[in-house]
């Protein structure tokens, strides 16, 4: 197993900590404006509900150049009270260093897993750096179920607005719940509890060269910790708010990024997904309670146009990928004014699939492929939004358990195909 | 009459005395013309038997190849056609090879030029190859962006990038291959200049309006009754 070499500072402080019982890695990348509420939110829930564990702080940082790295090292909680009862008798060490490796989240979180591997920790969290709704309670929830319950992962469960989220709700939980067979709500939530065998485990895998180690590290961990029988619960955190992206951010590449790394999953644990029927729920901890979330602004005409014009230019691609069937109810989408356009649930679990199987069979270089299912993503949420403008949360919540089934129905054409 | 017979057959000796010389050179031909024949159709089948067990005919269906065949009215497999272009590749080399063995002047300077032109040949087919896939690749690349993007000229606009980048490969090849080269930059540059000049113009003068409302869009302040997306996809 390959390892990376820890600068000098950072091996000093390593033997100078010498163990620890639990590692909270926080990556980071020009995140000066939220990351001081991350640690402060950190040092709070370990010293308020670990306060007999040795813990320490992570923060492996991309060469951020806004000061990131200085926010961490001053950041702290100036009184204690406010949370605590008592001081807390041991502090919590922090280590800030530039990870080592491809440039990306990936290559964040393996530094953590080594570190963790370093001081023999029991159990590990990552949070992200850009989160301005994280609590102390976050921390107590990604590790206790690895401390006193004997799980192996933590996923994350989340409100979120019905609109957000919908690359998860439309692409990667329908899909990895209907490979896997287990319910894990939020397979790239981003946050996540682990236990140090798990974190040993992910390093046997060579996988820190590809693009594992820059964007698809959220749902190859969740995949590998459930293809290999690791135990596997959720927490429930509550609202996910974080810093506002960047707009002009490609949703292209996003779709890119995540898509293609769910698709490689499926290559790697082909053997394991076949053979798995049906699906079972994933016990959840937490106290489930409802939050208020602000409104978000869509523009359905805007996407059913992109819909439209991905249909007139890359109509050949889609029917090349889709077959004359599925393509045929494409085409019939494309012709249905606005204010009647659905995505029938049962044929985007087909294009899903289909693109999936041209993946498999590279029918085209990797990028092209799923950069070309954008508009039809970009449809399928449009018809999301104008189906459940006037539901509930949980109105919205059913609508993707009936797509979840939908996938769970349709994966026996899945395996059938896959040669 | 002695010398009248010695008139007479001594143009037969000496016929006699090259047909002597040739007939070994002509055998040897035969035999590299036998020998050739035979390696080239061993190979060929080998190749054709390593090129369906590595699946050739499917890639060649991905990469774009077969289409370009039938486009070219070739209806045979990738892999048949594959290997009969090198049988006959071979067959050629083999020609030449056998024709040199007759060690006739005239046949050995074009034998020489033959094989000095192949390794333009070789280039040339690099080229060609290389830059099929390449301005296939570029050309669906800027498609699926524009496309991505909105764009309702997406297909024309990918069109035209293969078009001029096909040009482009074109001429690189007839260079190459020495095939009128003067007159090829001049074209290249008439038909490339041509091309950079009226694209300037339909953009230019054409679409000033367009323009227009690009600056517009990037440079003045949203309109108030646009909605702006919020979405969190991930």
């Amino acid at each position: 197993m390959k390892t990376t070499t820890f600068r000098a500072e950072v091996q000093e402080q390593l033997e100078r900590i010498g163990q620890a019982d639990i590692i909270v890695g926080i990556p980071s990348f020009n995140n000066a404006r939220t990351i001081g509420h991350v640690v402060r939110a950190v040092q709070g829930g370990l010293a308020k509900y670990f306060p007999d564990h040795k813990a320490v702080i992570v923060n492996s940082d991309g060469g951020s150049s806004d000061g990131t790295s200085d926010v961490v090292h001053n950041s702290s909680i100036d009184d204690f009270n406010a949370i605590l009862l008592h001081h807390r008798v041991s502090p919590i060490s922090k280590i800030v260093f530039p990870y080592s490796g491809i440039p990306g989240k990936g290559s964040a979180f393996r530094t953590v897993f080594e570190i963790a591997g370093v001081l023999g920790a029991k159990a590990c969290a990552v949070v992200d750096s850009d989160l301005r709704s994280i609590t102390p309670e976050w921390i107590e929830l990604l590790v206790t179920p690895i401390l006193k319950g004997g799980y192996d992962y933590v996923s994350p469960l989340y409100h979120r607005h019905k609109f957000d989220g919908t690359i998860t709700n439309s692409i990667v939980y329908p899909l990895t719940r209907a490979l896997y067979g287990k319910r894990v709500r939020q397979p790239i939530g981003g946050d996540f509890g682990f236990s140090g065998s798990l974190a040993q485990y992910y390093l046997t895998k060579d996988v820190w060269g590809t693009d594992v180690a820059r964007f698809g590290i959220d749902i190859w961990m969740t995949t590998t910790a459930i293809a290999n029988g690791f135990k596997v619960t959720q927490s429930f955190l509550g609202a996910k708010i974080h810093d506002a992206k960047d707009p002009g951010a490609d949703l292209s590449s996003m779709l890119y990024q995540v898509v293609s790394a769910t698709f490689e999953l499926m290559e790697t644990y082909a053997e394991v997904w076949m053979p798995i029927h049906g699906t079972e729920p994933v016990p959840a901890f937490g106290f489930e309670y409802t939050v208020g979330l602000e409104p978000v602004n869509v523009n359905t005409v805007r996407m059913l146009n992109t819909f439209r014009e991905g249909l007139r230019n890359l109509g050949e691609i889609w029917f090349d990928i889709l077959g004359a069937g599925d393509f045929g109810e494409v085409e019939r989408l494309g012709a249905l004014p606005d204010s009647e356009f659905r995505f029938p649930i049962g044929l985007w679990a087909q294009v899903v699939y289909d693109f999936a199987l041209a993946f498999h069979k590279r029918k085209l270089p990797v990028e092209h492929l799923i950069k070309s299912m954008t508009p039809l993503y970009i449809g399928k949420t449009a018809s999301f939004i104008l189906e459940a403008k006037d539901m509930g949360q949980t109105e919205a919540d059913a609508e993707i358990e009936k797509l979840c089934m939908e996938f769970e129905k349709r994966k026996d054409y899945l395996v059938a195909n896959w040669k | 009459m002695e010398n009248f017979i010695d008139l007479i057959l001594d143009p037969l000796n000496g016929l006699f005395l090259k047909f002597k010389v040739f007939v070994p050179n002509f055998l040897a031909m035969l035999v590299i013309l036998f020998i050739g024949i035979l390696i080239a159709l061993i190979i060929k089948r080998a190749l054709m038997k390593f090129l369906t067990a590595i699946s050739f005919d499917s890639w060649s269906d991905r990469m774009g190849f077969t289409k370009l065949m039938r486009k070219g009215d070739l209806w045979s497999k990738p892999t048949a056609t594959l290997g009969t272009i090198i049988f006959w590749m071979l067959i050629i080399v083999t020609l030449m090879s056998g024709l040199n063995a007759l060690q006739i002047p005239a046949i050995d300077q074009l034998v020489s030029q033959f094989f000095s032109y192949i390794p333009r040949i070789f280039s040339a087919a690099m080229i060609l190859i290389v830059g099929y896939l390449l301005s296939g690749f570029i050309s669906r690349a800027v498609l699926i962006t524009a496309a991505n993007s909105g764009f309702h000229y997406a297909k024309l606009l990918a069109k035209a990038v293969h078009t001029l980048l096909i040009v482009l490969i074109l001429a690189m090849i007839m260079e190459q291959l020495q095939i009128a080269p003067s007159i090829v930059l001049a074209a290249f540059s008439i038909i490339f200049g041509g091309i950079v000049i009226a694209l300037a113009i339909a953009f230019g003068v054409g679409g000033i309006n367009a323009a227009r409302r690009v600056i517009e869009k990037d440079v003045m302040p949203k309109r108030e009754e646009e909605t702006k997306d919020e979405i969190e996809h991930i």
